[in-house]
């Protein structure tokens, strides 16, 4: 399989002086096109700042990054925006939908974003692929939490990101509808070649990932390879 | 990204209340306080702005259009000989004691004009004939101050200084900026109203000769006619303007009560829109982490307050309106044009707009990495 994203001997450094905190110290490590890897690690071992660093959000100290060949460590802030937009899709432990929104405008406003042709039309497709077809018109108060993470999803997919990235995207889901979110999450990654980065604490994860990666205190521990996709086939 | 501005100021319907609360009460406060000092500009001086003459020739140095003192008629026959004058006519206007049917004392502004020109003629009349006034003890009062001057129809009398009052018509809405209304007769029954000697008058008006230069015949009639002041129209208008309006701190008070509105409609909008920010971050921050640049967050924050401030101008002129048109038949003038409305508009997203600034500057500092923290 080939390498969507490279990382090489990735650091970052909190804080200056006494406060300085090491949170990454040269991560080394890569996410194929067509896996879902997984990452794993105690609190405040480094996984949501090394998934911020990867999609874009947070800036390096040092190393390299290379997503699709391009190093992004070091691009100045303002290319970023455009960056993120093409390439990733986020998920969120809590959600983020805009509360305000149905479901189908909160994707339909992140297709718009991204410049999707018939926005609302492809945020209802989308929305039916995760199979809420029946809840375009439901504000997210009014949906469960395992619906919300389904509408997350379908917005994550706006403009057919190569790469998805979620941070504890199960941790506020019950065990039914969490198995569902992570279904449907592998399922993205089979369909398109997408790459799929979760980053979990949560062992139901194991049934439907790729690979592990075991992050402990900023480094790379353990990789774990499991190979769903064969056993799957 | 539209939907959003419009969907999250709906969507928090108290924060909303308020947010309009704040912009009505603003918006009225400013179209009521600027709309008085308007009329104010315009009750003040309508007794000017109403004249045709060109030219005012009064006792020197009067400081506005009601304070003026006898000057010799006589004077007339000079300004006739002056080079582009038409036409010179006696007009009065003094404070007189207008005696009530209870006894009481009212105070009234005679205006004796020459009834042969016409010049400081009343306007807007709504009953009898200005070609009445030629009889003696004639006077026309306007409807508005009936019930202060104690006459309710054509023909009741009263007593002028001491002398009968038979009133033979009406006008409506001719106001006074002082509370002496204005009692029109003509310049002959003014004479003996005010007990002024035969060869007195007030002020001598001028018509000048059609396409003749004012400024010209201005001066002709200051090199010719000994002992007095010319005014142009314009400068007898904004000297009474000035007086009352200015002098006597109304104007002040009024347009300070304008510009309060603003500051509170903007202290009231920022703070709401601040408020709405703050609560927003986290879906800013997503929006932001999704890709979008700070300028899309800001036209949503902007278009927020755009929004906002179409909603509460439209509740708010309203409103205004509303007031403006209940006073239209009380003394106190309050004038709302077109012009004004739109100003106020203007002012009205300059408001939002600017309340919003800091919100802008709020939405800068989102730090996308935010999304991923609980
Ligand atoms: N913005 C920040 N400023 C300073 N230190 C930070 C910041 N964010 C994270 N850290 C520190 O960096 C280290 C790694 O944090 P990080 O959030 O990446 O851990 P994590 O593996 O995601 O933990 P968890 O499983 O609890 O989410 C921790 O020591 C944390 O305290
Ligand atoms: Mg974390």
């Amino acid at each position: 399989m080939e390498a969507l994203v490279t990382v090489e001997n990735l650091v970052k450094t909190y804080g200056a002086g006494a406060n300085e905190v090491q949170a990454l110290c040269g991560v080394s490590m890569e996410v194929r096109a067509g896996e879902v890897l997984v990452m794993m690690g105690p609190s405040g071992s480094g996984k949501t700042t090394l998934i911020s660093i990867l999609g874009g959000i947070l800036t390096a100290t040092s190393g390299s990054v290379k997503i699709d060949g391009r190093e992004i460590v070091g691009l100045p802030e303002k290319h970023l925006p455009a960056l993120r937009k093409e390439l990733f899709g986020f998920i969120f432990q809590g959600f983020n939908l805009f509360p305000a929104l149905t479901a189908v405008e909160n994707v339909s406003i992140m297709c718009q974003l991204k410049g999707v042709r018939n926005p609302r039309q492809r945020a209802a497709e989308l929305l039916e692929s995760v199979g809420l077809q029946e809840k375009l018109k439901s504000y997210p108060a009014d949906l469960s939490g395992g619906q919300k993470q389904r509408v997350a999803i379908a917005r994550a997919l706006a403009g057919e990101p190569r790469i998805i990235l979620a941070d504890e995207p199960t941790a506020a889901l019950d065990s039914v509808s969490g198995r569902t979110v992570l279904e449907i999450m592998s399922g993205l990654a089979r369909e398109k070649n997408r790459a799929v980065v979760i980053v979990t604490h949560d062992p139901r994860v194991l049934d439907y990932c790729d690979r592990i990666v075991h992050i402990e205190d900023g480094r790379v521990g353990r990789e774990e390879v499991h190979n769903q996709r064969e056993k799957v086939a | 990204m539209n939907i959003l501005a419009w969907k999250n100021l709906l969507h928090d319907r108290v924060r909303l209340v308020v947010t309009l609360t704040g912009i009505v009460f603003a918006l009225v406060l400013i179209a009521v306080q600027f709309g008085m000092f308007l009329g104010f500009l315009d009750t003040s001086a309508n007794i000017v702005e109403h004249n045709a003459a060109e030219l005012w020739i009064s006792a020197p140095g009067i400081p506005h259009v009601n304070g003026g003192s006898p000057i010799a008629e006589a004077k007339r026959w000079k300004a006739m000989q002056v080079e582009g004058v038409e036409k010179a006519v006696s007009f009065t206007l003094f404070f007189l004691n207008w005696k009530l049917p209870n006894g009481a004392f009212e105070s009234c502004q005679i205006a004796g004009f020459d009834l042969d020109s016409g010049l400081g003629a009343p306007w807007n009349v709504v009953a009898g004939s200005v070609e009445d006034l030629r009889g003696e003890d004639t006077v026309f009062v306007d409807e508005l101050y009936k019930k202060k001057l104690g006459v309710s129809k054509v023909g009741d009398t009263l007593e002028l200084n001491g002398k009968r009052a038979r009133v033979v018509g009406f006008t409506r809405g001719i106001r006074s900026f002082t509370t002496a209304p204005y009692v029109f007769t003509s310049f002959k029954n003014a004479q003996t109203y005010m007990r002024l000697r035969e060869d007195e008058t007030i002020f001598i008006l001028v018509k000048t000769k059609p396409g003749a230069d004012v400024a010209a015949v201005k001066a002709g009639l200051q090199a010719t006619v000994a002992g007095v002041e010319v005014f142009t129209h314009q400068e007898m208008l904004e000297r009474t303007q000035a007086y009352w309006v200015f002098g006597t701190g109304a104007g002040t008070t009024t347009l300070m009560g304008a510009v309060l509105g603003l500051l509170v409609g903007i202290v009231v909008v920022a703070q709401t829109i601040y408020a709405a920010t703050i609560d927003h971050l986290k879906e800013f921050g997503t929006l932001k982490a999704m890709g979008a640049t700070n300028g899309q967050i800001y036209r949503v924050i902007i278009l927020q307050a755009v929004l906002a401030a179409v909603m509460g101008y439209g509740l708010g002129i309203t409103i205004a309106l509303f007031v403006v048109n209940s006073t239209s038949d009380t003394d106190l003038l309050i004038k709302l044009p077109a012009e004004a409305a739109m100003g106020i508009f203007g002012l009205t997203l300059f408001m939002c707009m600017s309340a919003s600034l800091l919100s802008i500057r709020k939405a800068t500092t989102i730090d996308p990495a935010m999304v991923f923290r609980g």
